[in-house]
């Protein structure tokens, strides 16, 4: 089996961290510019370098997005921004305008070039014209079937990368300006305010019209991607928080060693998709991967769906000699919860809460200070950066 | 109605089946293609265009399927097409391999909007399709700085949104409407009007008002680009001839947009 990549989104150092640590191969992060999340913390220079060196140091890569559609005041800048890019040593950088793609081949740059889901390729001829312009990746349109990948990886050979999960435009990416039109607010520059998620006057309706998609899941596809020739495996989400960078990460980590075990069950599949979707609080679906999406693949109405608080807290130590792991809290939690502990060295186990204490080992009924200390004391080994949350599945009701 | 006889602009009209009659000297038809056009109701098959001088109009983001078989249908074109609008870059490995002998435009509005990206572009291509999200000064940049004569979209609805859903269809079986491919909905917070045309190929988004640039001349300006979408007759002869056409815009003109949050709001101060 080729070796496959799974790629995580970072919006700063962190999460970048966190992502890492629960399996990333790489992250894709943006600088303060040229980025099309504009309104992210994202990384200073001096973060790249920080964020370059931690990734080589595990032996990982980072993808620098500068995939804004440039408009002539962006030029200026764009090439000493290359330049540091290159000489910082990051893996690749992701594009979509054809003048940063040929303006980082004409300095010499260092890394790569992948082609941003923004320039929507769907085809192998499409995917040539890139190939010819000197990039080794394409990130496919999410709009590409089985079928579509399969033909360009054959007739091109280029890496291809695929988002496997998160939220999904209602657009070909790159090809919209609603908001432009609505907000006055760019949206290939990374302006976005997502009209597509608002709603619409429908003439013959007291219903509004909208268009809202339900959220990418590939979890059932990863095999055959894999077999029909996918390289890189792409989460989205850069304004997302540790915990679910943490979640979704190792759900997949899980699921493509365990693909590449062979041992992978229907059963965990059907387990991870619960988690995922738990996780990210809303439906998702494989959307074009296998059919054309309908209004089964779309909210309407709005979405049901609540906030949830299922992340509870955040291993800091763990002493073997006293069974006493240390917990910064997250949110409310109390005696008698029932409670899972999961992270990247551990498998996922559960465990009622019977007793909480506080930092001085005085015992209390509740946790209910955000980032207070608490400590509970468990027999089963937990790891510094493990996360505890709700309950919610029990993995043997799955198998 | 006449055009006046000093007119001597060359126009690219995206033309509608009513519009067919149409004889204006300097006017060169663009036909929605079948099976690779989005956005028009009105699509035509390539063997039955007959007008001379006819561009093929494909703005489809196409897929394995239609790549291949538009590769077939591109062969042995008849000796009236002299040119190609598209949108999708496939199209120029697909001109190379088939060795057509056309002129290929460019016409990804959204993605021409600077002048070192559109001379990149025009290495592979004869011309390109001035952007409409970006400034008057910005485009008479693009215009001193282009390698070659570039289009200037100049009069009509403009597409601002592309999807592979079939968006009307999708809300209407949701809630049991009446099924149509066309519609005017107004985006509830702006009051932005709409109008929505789907086909099988996915979902096309105008802005309901006609992007009026008429007052943009430049010796570098090849054609002038006009999407017949919802126009008559009189009205492209009233567009030639500068005459006052009801609801009509400027776009992004006379004004920038922004997209870091902090920017727009120092703008508001």
């Amino acid at each position: 089996m080729q070796k496959v990549e799974l790629l995580a989104p970072a919006g700063d150092i962190e999460k970048l961290k966190f992502a890492y640590l629960y399996g990333a191969d790489a992250v894709y992060c943006s600088g303060k510019r040229f980025g099309l999340r504009a309104n992210a913390n994202n990384f200073t220079l001096e973060e790249i370098k920080e964020a370059t060196k931690i990734a080589h140091d595990l032996n990982k890569k980072i993808y620098i997005t500068v995939n804004i559609i440039f408009h002539e005041e962006e030029l200026e800048g764009l090439e000493a921004y290359l330049l540091d890019l290159s000489e910082i040593g990051i893996d690749a950088i992701i594009a979509s305008d054809i003048h940063v793609i040929k303006k980082a081949k004409s300095l010499n740059c260092s890394f790569e070039v992948h082609i941003s889901t923004q320039a929507s390729v769907l085809n192998a001829e499409a995917a040539l014209f890139y190939k010819n312009l000197g990039v080794t990746r394409l990130v496919l349109a999410r709009e590409a079937s089985l079928s579509d990948i399969e033909d360009i990886k054959k007739k091109t050979g280029l890496e291809l990368e695929c988002f496997i999960h998160g939220a999904m435009c209602t657009s070909f990416s790159g090809r919209c300006v609603l908001s432009n039109y609505c907000t006055n607010r760019d949206s290939n520059r990374g302006g976005c305010a997502q009209i597509c998620r608002w709603t619409f006057d429908y003439p013959e309706s007291t219903i509004p019209f909208s268009m809202t998609p339900k959220d990418l899941n590939l979890v059932e596809y990863i095999e055959k991607m894999i077999n029909v020739g996918v390289n890189s495996f792409k989460v989205e989400g850069r304004m997302r928080g540790i915990y679910y960078i943490a979640t979704v990460i190792l759900v997949y980590r899980r699921l493509i060693d365990k693909i590449k075990e062979k041992s992978l069950t229907k059963q965990e599949v059907k387990y991870y998709l619960s988690i995922l979707n738990r996780c990210a609080n809303r439906e998702s679906t494989p959307q074009f991967i296998n059919k054309l999406p309908t209004n089964e693949e779309q909210y309407f109405l709005g979405r049901d769906e609540v906030s949830n608080q299922d992340f509870l807290g955040m291993v800091l130590d763990y002493d073997e000699k006293t069974n006493i792991v240390t917990i910064e809290q997250r949110n409310y939690f109390e005696k008698g919860t029932e409670v899972e502990f999961f992270g990247p060295k551990i498998e996922t186990f559960s465990y009622k809460v019977n007793k909480i204490y506080n930092e001085k080992m005085e015992e209390i009924e509740v946790a209910n200070h955000p980032q207070m200390i608490i400590k509970l004391e468990i027999k089963q080994k937990v790891n510094k950066y493990d996360m505890m949350r709700l309950k919610v599945f029990d993995k043997q009701n799955f198998l | 109605m006449l055009v006046k006889e000093k007119m001597k602009n060359k126009y690219l009209l995206a033309v509608t089946k009513d519009l067919l009659e149409l004889k204006v000297k300097n006017l060169n038809f663009l036909f929605p293609i079948e099976g690779y056009s989005v956005g028009f109701q009105d699509v035509f098959k390539i063997s039955e265009i007959k007008t001379e001088e006819a561009y093929l109009y494909i703005n489809r983001t196409l897929d394995k399927e239609s790549s291949s078989s538009l590769k077939e249908k591109l062969k042995n074109l008849s000796q009236n097409i002299v040119g190609i609008g598209f949108n999708d870059l496939g199209l120029i490995s697909i001109a190379k391999e088939l060795n057509l002998q056309v002129k290929l435009i460019y016409m990804n509005n959204h993605n021409t909007t600077n002048k070192a990206s559109i001379n990149d572009y025009l290495e592979y291509v004869d011309s390109v399709l001035i952007s409409t999200d970006i400034t008057e000064e910005e485009i008479k940049t693009i215009l001193t700085e282009a390698k070659k004569p570039l289009v200037l979209p100049y009069f009509g609805m403009v597409e601002v949104m592309c999807s592979r859903r079939r968006l009307l269809t999708n809300f209407q079986t949701e809630f049991g409407l009446e099924l149509k491919n066309e519609q005017v909905l107004f985006e509830n917070i702006s009051k932005n009007p709409f109008h929505i045309v789907e086909n099988e190929y996915g979902t096309v988004f105008y802005k309901d008002t006609f992007l009026d640039y008429r007052n943009i001349e430049h010796e570098k300006i090849e054609f002038y680009y006009i999407n017949g979408l919802n126009l008559t007759k009189e009205d492209i002869i009233k567009i030639i001839n500068k005459e006052k056409i009801e609801k009509t815009e400027s776009g992004f003109l006379n004004k920038k947009t922004y997209y870091r949050l902090k920017e727009m709001n120092e703008c508001k101060k």
